[in-house]
């Protein structure tokens, strides 16, 4: 039996909530600069090309004839994301980007050293694929000091590019076409195009403000015998809420119930400010059906290196070994040697991190409540939601252009975390992984320039 | 709870190859299996990779200079005119170039052909994203193509050929006739072609390597993957591309983005240095290459392996056991490792038994365990090395007796 789409007979692709992602992507497509590398038709484009063989793309820019094949049916999901269209048009505006996720101050001198250090002692060639022994030793004591667990290093820890492959490899390596998985929205854009990319039959649970509590009544009417997985994000992006223990506990015994896998991405759990950071595996019978995922760059302001990883029992790792393979085969060496550096950082480290953090929080929600946005408590990441609509906009895709257009800054708008896009149209995200200036000129921007 | 592993994880298994590093590494065995030179990756490279972590490119970044310079490049040395803003992705290594553009392209019980022997990771991807390899076999000794068999392999099904060339693990390049003959295949079934070129630079005696998508109507039909790895001796580095018709790399360009995000930083930014090196530094890895090659060849035939086809690129040599000897490739491999202390390729994982073609017997498939790929990517200190004790080795083999 092969992995395939689920969906293939072409009106299975337009149910519903299949036209509300038509009407939006022609909200991007209005936001999008011409001479974005990226440009918006693609969404568009994969639908008819996914069904018609022979018509021509909407773009007579480029002198092709008649296509000469479909791309895949997997590809409904796979659009441009909605960071890289902020970004191209933050730069055209010159606006002060909160949007997209990365700091604009880089990571440590000691982790860039030993990543220098290797480079100069020629660890420039292939590691082996789920790791170099050292880093995945690093991992498992890291995460013992994190969470108490014990793991085998060589059988239990898979090194991957960045955490954002941890959940592709996972996903593409432990779901079968047609598989019930359960995500909790609003949710970070990767896991809905790779659930697709493996034929998943998603399902999704809403986290309500203001404090994007789990839904415990309608997560046992939606969990059974026939969920195969659940994906957990804590801490959350983008609400920056954080799982409780209360909440956890039902999760646990939902899913020993009904046997049901966790796939949890931790990659914020180092920005755990309001309450202690858990980890699903951590709970009585949890280990042997998690898999555990993080990664070097949010911690260690170096998201562009891409080592990430994912922590499961062996044979879950098999999957995800095995799917790592074929995506990227090998992460990036000296990096892996900098990591292990990384993460044998002293105590210390973590609490000017999470000091650091909060300080910049505090700039930041303190200047959106002035302003005049409605604030949720952002518990952990490096992110706030606000409500937007004090100020008159249609949604939030309307309040980021005029944001950006108007104001000078970027926020990210969330309703692309929703499977109903209308579920999130009036939150906004902002990131406070920026240095204090750049915090404090985005907030006056608003000040002088945001009207109700 | 294995049950939980989906239904593509329970069908793959671990790279033979990787298994054959850790044995000999265990046995401090000189490795000539894995494709990776053991000596260091050009100093203006690596400089170029410290600087950049120095200088701060270490968030998520795409850099458009490398989309611009691999445009010129390939209009320098195929004459193809690639738009760097529509038609280039960026991705971690040709590994995901190749894995992304399956992905962008196969469906369920879609055919892909490839040709046999290949790289074990083409047939895995395939199956992985629900497509049907179907192998078509290049003929010993000279690993020809025999333009009948692909057109025989060819259906209605079939929506895209693999090519590798120059090729792994025969270092053959594919001549200008077989191109045409694939090209020929491909728009006439109306069918995509992913080509895998990382050894693009590594050619020898006059042997030029000429790209797929220079054919009528193959342009608008290719995809091609390669990287840095092999060009700069930067295996460890994943950085790589694929470059095709805008339909295709946007939709590569979005499954990469949503599978990795991105490739590393710095080593995007070292990539623009490496793309600039000078013709100087082309001519020199080739003749060094070919050096190397000259003398793993002369060494083999020297002690009895039957080399008929000598590789015209890549890094790899594949050569077939003695006559006399009467072990399979993975016995001898398994005695080379524990008492040569060498470790090479065993052939029979580069072939498939589903061979589209009608008619191969058992008999004719025999030449399937005969063959032994070693990888000259290594320094001429190790080389020698080898030579030594392969020496020793063979000069006490009684298995050939």
């Amino acid at each position: 039996m092969q992995v395939h789409c689920i969906c293939t007979h072409p009106l299975m692709r337009f149910p519903p909530s299949s036209s509300k992602f038509l009407r939006f992507s022609k909200h991007f497509h209005s936001l999008i600069a011409p001479s974005s590398s990226y440009s918006s038709p693609n969404f568009p484009c994969f639908i008819l090309a996914a069904t018609m063989s022979t018509d021509t793309l909407p773009n007579p820019s480029h002198t092709t004839t008649q296509r000469p094949v479909q791309v895949a049916k997997r590809l409904e999901k796979f659009k441009t994301t909605i960071f890289t269209q902020m970004s191209s048009l933050a730069i055209k505006h010159g606006a002060i980007n909160l949007g997209q996720g990365f700091p604009n101050f880089d990571g440590p001198d000691f982790v860039k050293e030993a990543a220098i250090q290797a480079i100069r002692d020629g660890k420039n060639q292939y590691a082996r694929g789920h790791g170099i022994p050292d880093l995945n030793l690093a991992i498992a004591e890291r995460f013992k000091k994190d969470s108490g667990l014990v793991v085998d290093p060589e059988k239990e820890v898979t090194v991957t590019c960045g955490c954002t492959e941890a959940i592709a490899a996972t996903i593409l390596g432990l779901i079968n076409p047609g598989d019930e998985v359960i995500v909790f929205a609003p949710f970070y854009d990767s896991y809905e195009a790779t659930l697709s990319m493996a034929g998943a039959n998603i399902k999704s649970i809403t986290l309500r403000p203001p404090e994007f509590a789990v839904p415990i009544e309608e997560l046992k009417s939606t969990i059974s015998k026939n969920t195969r997985a659940i994906m957990i994000n804590t801490p959350h992006n983008p609400t920056g809420k954080m799982f409780t223990r209360e909440e956890l506990d039902c999760i646990a015994s939902l899913c020993i119930e009904n046997d049901v896998l966790v796939f949890s991405d931790e990659v914020y759990d180092k920005l755990a400010f309001d309450m202690e950071h858990i980890s699903p595996a951590s709970l009585p019978g949890m280990f042997e059906r998690t898999v555990t995922m993080n990664s070097l760059g949010k911690t260690f302001s170096l998201t562009g290196w891409k080592i990430g990883w994912a922590i499961a029992p062996p044979h879950l790792t098999w999957g995800v070994r095995q799917a790592h393979s074929f995506l990227t085969f090998a992460n990036s060496t000296p990096m892996q040697w900098a990591t292990a550096e990384a993460l044998r950082a002293p105590e210390s480290f973590y609490v000017e991190l999470k000091r650091d953090y909060m300080e910049k929080r505090a700039i930041l929600v303190e200047g959106l409540e002035s302003v005049g946005f409605k604030v949720f408590p952002s518990r952990g990441t490096y992110f706030v939601v606000v409500d937007h609509t004090p100020f008159g906009l249609e949604n939030d895709v309307a309040f980021c252009e005029y944001l950006i257009k108007e104001v000078g800054v970027v926020a990210i708008p969330v309703s692309v975390f929703y499977l109903n896009p209308e579920d999130g149209k009036n939150l906004v995200r902002f990131t406070f992984c920026k240095d204090e200036g750049t915090l404090k000129a985005a907030v006056k921007r608003m000040k002088e320039k945001l009207r109700k | 709870m294995e049950a939980k592993l989906s239904r593509a994880a329970k069908k793959l298994t671990t790279s033979p190859i990787q298994e054959l590093s850790q044995l000999a590494q265990s046995c401090n065995a000189i490795n000539l299996a894995e494709g990776f030179p053991d000596f260091p990756a050009p100093p203006h490279i690596k400089n170029a990779a410290v600087s950049a972590i120095n200088s701060d490119f270490n968030q998520y970044r795409h850099v458009q200079g490398i989309c611009d310079h691999l445009s010129q490049m390939v209009k320098e040395t195929q004459g193809l005119d690639i738009n760097p803003l529509t038609d280039i992705a960026i991705c971690c290594g040709q590994t995901e170039a190749f894995a992304a553009a399956i992905c962008a392209t196969i469906d369920a019980g879609d055919e892909v052909i490839l040709f046999d022997p290949s790289y074990e990771t083409y047939e895995g991807c395939v199956t992985m994203a629900g497509g049907v390899p179907i192998h078509v076999p290049l003929d010993p000794p000279h690993w020809t193509l025999d333009p009948s068999k692909l057109l025989t392999s060819l259906s209605e099904r079939t929506k895209a050929i693999v090519l590798n060339s120059p090729h792994n693990p025969t270092g053959k390049v594919f001549t200008k006739d077989e191109l045409e003959t694939i090209a020929r295949a491909c728009c006439s079934q109306n069918c995509l072609a992913i080509t895998d070129e990382v050894y693009e630079h590594i050619t020898y005696d006059t042997v030029k390597h000429i790209s797929l998508a220079t054919f009528p109507g193959m342009q608008e039909r290719t995809v091609i993957t390669s990287s840095l790895s092999k060009t700069f001796s930067v295996t460890g580095w994943r950085v790589g591309w694929a470059i095709g018709p805008a339909f295709l790399v946007s939709a590569i360009s979005n499954i990469h983005v949503k599978v990795t995000d991105s490739a590393p930083a710095p080593f995007q930014e070292a990539a623009l240095t490496a793309l600039r090196s000078p013709p100087e530094y082309f001519q020199t890895l080739k003749s060094d290459y070919q050096s190397k090659r000259d003398y793993i060849v002369k060494l083999l035939a020297g002690v009895g392996f039957k080399i008929q086809f000598i590789p015209r690129g890549s890094i790899f040599l594949f050569a077939e056991l003695p006559e006399d000897c009467l072990l399979s490739d993975v016995e001898f491999v398994k005695k080379l490792i524990l008492e040569a202390g060498v470790v090479a390729v065993p052939g029979q994982g580069f072939f498939h038994a589903n061979l589209s073609s009608n008619g191969i017997s058992k008999g004719r498939c025999s030449y399937q365990k005969r063959y032994i790929r070693f990888a000259f990517c290594k320094s001429h200190e190790t080389l020698a090395a080898v030579s030594e004790r392969l020496g020793n080795f063979f000069n006490g083999a009684s298995f050939l007796r």
